[in-house]
């Protein structure tokens, strides 16, 4: 007779655990985040514009590299999970041990999750620092300007700290994390039916560009009731793109964040059950 | 199977479940004025493949500062109408970009129109002084429409009235811009200090002496958001026109324009 074992948020931790530090050895992420951090600190090398544009450039090139390299880590990085456990055969250990599939699945994106988060604490530090060092240039530049008065250098340099330390960035760093989150748990999904690591990948790609290119396709297709429901299926990853707004300098309320993150959220969470419902019926 | 339709039937039950909040989500951003217009196939041609797969990936702001930068060469190989046209796509990328009306303004106004005088390929000096003022009259176009986009901030309309004082000669419409620009709490000081002297210049010194006078009896202003103190601007301007008006002594507001 076997006995049931019921469901544990500590091997879900372990897993997760696991899972993270696993990824932190790879190769491959290493590379990414590496290259990440030096597209991003270069990102403070644009120069012979108006101080407006400089910064503009620089909080445009490093959120989009943000959110490049973050999509990159969470797609490549979830997309191997699962096929790399059936390869090296460690699945049927685990799941030959009292742990639940949905313990082990959950723990896999747990992992995936914490590896992207990391990632974007990385990338956002040197976002920061990249930032730092533009205004501290700039406000130079305009205290060595012989040719302005200096009430005109006051009111400049006023106006490069407001620019550069806008508060309202950490809102579209939070709103990537809710768009990679999702993006990862759709590549989960996709990894639970196949076990090629390639077609992961590039399912993971496709919903990325579907997801941002729904509203155009919304557009073309009309408003009516039925496609709009068929398109739903399809999350909407524009959304999630409040970072041109903020950099533009356009008040982006809280509330806003709080729906677009439900959204994310309630996406996420639906996706992972299936993935759930999909893996619980694979035949190992 | 039966795990497999359960995930088939929750996701369709989902975007039932989605569309409401979907819709919520559309229309506040529709009410923000979130994003650009949509990719178009006369701007897929404009941007090239590269820039046409970025703004379907969502990086739309990437693909405008790209191209912004181009305007650099245009600019040095004076290849006007091409910085025009990108300047005009780039504000179709990213319509809420102040700094791309700006600054694509003040190359209109300024950098074109004094090049185009002053270009060798002018038969007369008059067709310099006609091409000279139709850059300028782009400017405003362009500034009128970037006003359309973004009303609710100072810059352009700081920008407008500069142009006016500046290129159009006309103080009185100047007046009116950089009024409208000092009535924003985060316009910087000059604002103000420039739409009253543009009344001095329009209406005559007394009505700038009007407008510092109300002012001055309105109470303490609020530090301007330059950090400026606004009490020692008005004591400058006051005793300044109190002077030029011949203002009896008995009269004046200020005696001396330090406190």
């Amino acid at each position: 007779m076997t006995e049931r074992v019921g469901f544990s948020l500590g091997r879900v931790g372990t897993v997760a655990a696991n899972t993270f530090v696993e990824s932190l050895r790879q190769k491959v992420y290493n590379i990414l985040i590496i290259f990440a951090l030096v597209v991003i600190a270069s990102a403070s090398f644009f120069s012979q514009f108006t101080f407006s544009e400089q910064l503009k450039f620089v909080k445009d090139f490093c959120l989009g590299a943000v959110s490049v390299f973050g999509t990159l880590i969470a797609i490549v990085g979830t997309a191997q999970l699962l096929p790399a456990e059936m390869e090296s055969r460690t699945i049927y250990t685990i799941l030959a041990k009292p742990v639940r599939r949905v313990e082990f699945l959950l723990g896999k994106y747990c992992g995936s999750l914490l590896l992207i988060f990391l990632s974007l604490v990385m990338m956002s530090l040197m976002f920061g620092a990249a930032l730092l060092f533009k205004e501290s240039r700039l406000v130079a530049d305009v205290r060595h300007d012989t040719h302005i008065s200096t009430e005109e250098a006051a009111t400049t340099i006023t106006r490069i700290h407001q620019e550069a330390r806008d508060g309202d960035l950490v809102k579209g760093v939070a709103l990537t994390f809710v768009k990679l989150s999702l993006l990862a748990a759709i590549t989960l999904l996709f990894s639970t039916v196949s076990t090629s690591m390639v077609f992961n990948v590039a399912m993971g790609f496709m919903a990325f560009f579907a997801g941002h290119l729904r509203a155009s396709v919304a557009e073309m297709m009309g408003q009516g009731r039925l496609v709009r429901w068929l398109l739903t299926i399809v999350p909407d990853l524009g959304a999630f793109n409040v970072a041109d707004d903020i950099i533009l300098g356009n008040a982006i309320p809280w509330s806003h964040v709080a729906q677009v993150a439900l959204y994310g959220v309630s996406y996420t969470a639906v996706v992972v059950v299936v993935a759930y419902l999909v893996f619980a019926d694979r035949e190992m | 199977m039966r795990g497999k339709l359960i995930a088939v039937g929750l996701l369709l039950a989902l975007a039932a479940v989605m569309m409401p909040l979907e819709s919520r989500i559309h229309a506040q951003r529709a009410e923000l004025k979130f994003g650009g217009s949509g990719m178009t196939m006369a701007m897929r041609d404009r941007v090239g493949q590269e820039m046409a797969i970025g703004l379907l990936a969502g990086f739309r702001g990437v693909v405008a500062d790209f191209l912004w930068i181009d305007n650099h060469g245009y600019f040095e190989r004076r290849e006007w109408l091409r910085m025009y046209r990108n300047m005009e796509l780039c504000t179709t990328l990213q319509p809420q970009s102040v700094t791309f009306w700006d600054v694509g303004s003040w190359h209109m106004g300024w950098n074109i129109a004094y090049a185009s005088r002053i270009d060798p390929a002018n038969h007369t000096q008059a067709e310099g002084i006609k091409r000279e003022r139709e850059w300028q009259d782009k400017a405003k176009d362009f500034l009128t429409q970037g006003l359309v986009y973004i009303p609710h901030r100072w810059e352009l309309y700081f920008a407008m009235a500069d142009l006016y004082w500046r290129k159009f000669k006309t103080p009185c419409q100047a007046r009116d811009y950089f009024q409208r620009a000092a009535q924003f709490k985060e316009a910087p000081s000059y604002c103000l200090r420039m739409y009253v002297r543009r009344v001095e210049d329009c209406d005559g010194p007394r009505a700038a002496y009007d407008v510092w006078r109300k002012r001055w009896h309105d109470g303490n202003p609020e530090p301007s958001s330059d950090g400026i103190d606004m009490k020692n601007v008005m004591r400058r301007e006051l005793h300044r026109l109190e002077e030029l008006l011949d203002i009896p002594a008995s009269q004046r507001l200020i005696s001396s324009p330090h406190a």
